[in-house]
């Protein structure tokens, strides 16, 4: 009775169903191990780090805002109060530290729109860049210069002298255009039009962020 | 005889396995998650509850957890996942020829003792499964698969204590 | 890039249609393997049928290996996989009256559903019993809230818990579940006349 009992289970089949049990289970102990990279690997990195599509201009986008592309976003990493002061229109804040935010993940993590980082100088835009870059996120540009660049060459322009070449002063009166689509009022122009300045308002972008789904996985029974 | 012993043969527990072994790996590649049964019918208790007496159930601190106001409990995907077990097992048990209205038991007990243990047992496995979050599908397979501490706890706990109490229960099913 | 649902790889709107075809697989694995007698379930704790052992532990190890090596080859993200949560004393309270559950009604959930699909009668009032367990669990859910909600270690594995590595586990468990089969035939009761 007992033998018929091993002769059963030492049947071909069976021995063979063991044997590729034990080989599968040894062969995940014996396979070489390697680190996870979270996000992208520091080679992709580094390439993107010095592309030049990383940086935009303050006149590219004043350009972009002007013409009202549709496909960028600007987020603002500088800190609430900033915000508050001034703020390029239509950028959405985002403070540098809430950047791992769940509510800010909708806003970096999406291939729809470019996302431009901008702050004071570029020092914290470059840095809300790296971190967004670190887990793969894509389209990612900051505004060179930041909020400081922009009041200099956007907002108060500085006049180009005599001897500079032509394209300075297209540039100047670019952004002198510029400055006034943001609202900036210049005493020449008050005496040329008289009327009172139709403060030109940029139509509020709602920008309808499609938050890519990363439903949290629920329990079994 | 004959017909009989065809009616009871199953699959090689083995291939069985497998199969089933796949199909939850199968589900947590899809879906990121465990099978389940015990909670369709927790869903199912809160709905009838909910449906009989919304007071009580929004005011009992287990069965708010369930209720929402936009979607029925019934909404789940443990329900829907219970629903295609039903229709499943039908399949599998009107191929084989086993569809029928019986009550299995031991030759040594009458019919009414059988169902009163089963009640019994459901009332227990009922409590059990919610203080454990899961019963054997949802905690101890899926778990296992996932080798969650909890899971494997679980397991333990019910088929030990299932051998220890196994004596007392003999005359039910041998 | 899996889990395929929570990742946005299919749309949300699948998930339920995905849930009826997992259940009717499900249904079908359980069903044809027998899971839906009770007396077949009970014979593991008895020693004249071991398919309920054979059965569930062949899917644990199919499932953990499988579930490895598609995290080791990238396919799946182990990490956002649904873990158990671990409550110590729940798990151990609730495994122990769902185990006397267990030998006395010879169903769990799952199974209960196959065998009230094929109109088994005593599954009927099985199921109709965990509602009335469910049922009783949540009006004195006060007095259980305490072990419900207690002892909560956290969505923890057992590479967690003991700092073991996880590769070596289920190696070790490979064997332990070989050496199971093995020895559940070696001590199965041929015991004729079960009416399964």
């Amino acid at each position: 009775m007992v033998n018929r009992k091993v002769a059963k289970v030492l049947t071909f089949r069976y021995k063979i169903l063991a044997g590729i049990f034990l080989l599968l289970a040894a062969g995940l102990v014996l396979l070489p191990k390697y680190e996870k990279h979270e996000g992208i690997k520091p080679e992709e990195l580094l390439s993107n780090a010095i592309s030049p599509e990383r940086y935009i201009s303050t006149d590219e986008l004043a350009n972009k805002i002007i013409n009202q592309d549709p496909s960028f976003i600007m987020i603002d990493v500088r800190n609430e109060n900033e915000f508050n002061k001034y703020s390029i229109p239509n950028s959405i804040n985002i403070p540098l530290k809430k950047l791992l935010d769940e509510d800010a993940i909708g806003y970096l993590n999406q291939n729809q729109y470019d996302v431009i980082f901008i702050s004071n100088d570029h020092f914290y835009a470059d840095q809300a860049w790296v971190l967004c870059n670190r887990l793969d996120y894509k389209n990612l540009r900051v505004l060179k210069g930041g909020i400081n660049n922009w009041y200099l060459t956007i907002i108060n322009p500085t006049k180009p002298t005599e001897n500079m070449p032509a394209e300075d002063f297209e540039l100047y009166s670019f952004r002198k255009s510029a400055s006034m689509f943001f609202g900036v009022v210049y005493p020449e122009q008050l005496k040329i039009e008289k009327k009172p300045e139709v403060k030109k308002v940029t139509p509020k972008k709602v920008i309808p962020i499609k938050k890519k789904k990363k439903m949290p996985v629920e329990g079994g029974c | 005889m004959n017909i009989q012993k065809n009616k009871h043969t199953y699959w090689n527990p083995y291939f069985g396995g497998f199969l089933l072994g796949i199909l939850i790996l199968f589900t947590f590649y899809m879906t990121g998650r465990g099978l389940g049964a015990s909670g369709a019918m927790k869903s199912g208790v809160v709905t009838i509850v909910d449906a009989l007496a919304s007071n009580h159930a929004e005011n009992n601190a287990y069965y708010s957890k369930f209720v929402k106001d936009e979607k029925s409990p019934l909404n789940s995907w443990l329900v829907f996942e219970a629903l295609g077990v039903l229709i499943g097992a039908f399949i599998s048990g009107g191929l084989a020829g086993r569809i029928g209205w019986r009550t299995q038991h031991s030759p040594k007990i009458t019919k009414n003792r059988r169902l009163l243990f089963a009640l019994g047992g459901g009332i227990l496995f009922g409590i059990g499964a919610q203080v454990a979050r899961g019963c054997t599908s949802g905690a101890a397979l899926s778990g296992m698969a996932v080798l969650s501490t909890g899971g494997f706890i679980t397991m333990l706990a019910i088929f030990g204590t299932g051998f220890l109490v196994a004596y007392f229960f003999r005359k039910n099913w041998i | 890039m899996g889990p395929l649902i929570p990742n946005g790889v299919i749309p949300y709107e699948w998930n339920n249609i995905i849930a009826i075809i997992i259940g009717i697989v499900f249904g079908f694995v359980l069903e044809a393997s027998g899971f839906s007698s009770s007396r077949k379930l009970a014979g593991v704790f008895y020693g004249y049928d071991f398919a309920v052992l054979k059965v569930f532990f062949t899917a644990a190890l199919v499932s953990l290996i499988g579930i490895l090596y598609m995290d080791y080859l990238g396919y799946i993200n182990m990490e956002q996989l649904y873990v158990h949560p671990t409550y110590l004393w729940g798990a151990i309270i609730g495994g122990v009256i769902m185990g006397v559950g267990f030998v006395s009604a010879g169903f769990c959930p799952g199974t209960s559903l196959c065998a009230v699909a094929i109109g088994k009668i005593d599954a009927i009032v099985y199921v109709i019993g965990i509602m009335v367990g469910i049922f009783i669990f949540s009006e004195l859910y006060t007095v259980f809230q305490p072990l419900y909600e207690g002892y909560f270690y956290g969505n923890i594995t057992l590479m967690d818990s003991f700092g073991i590595n996880r590769y070596w586990f289920v190696f070790v468990f490979t064997i332990i579940a070989i050496l199971a089969f093995v020895i559940s035939d070696l001590i199965r009761k041929r015991r004729k006349k079960i009416f399964y």
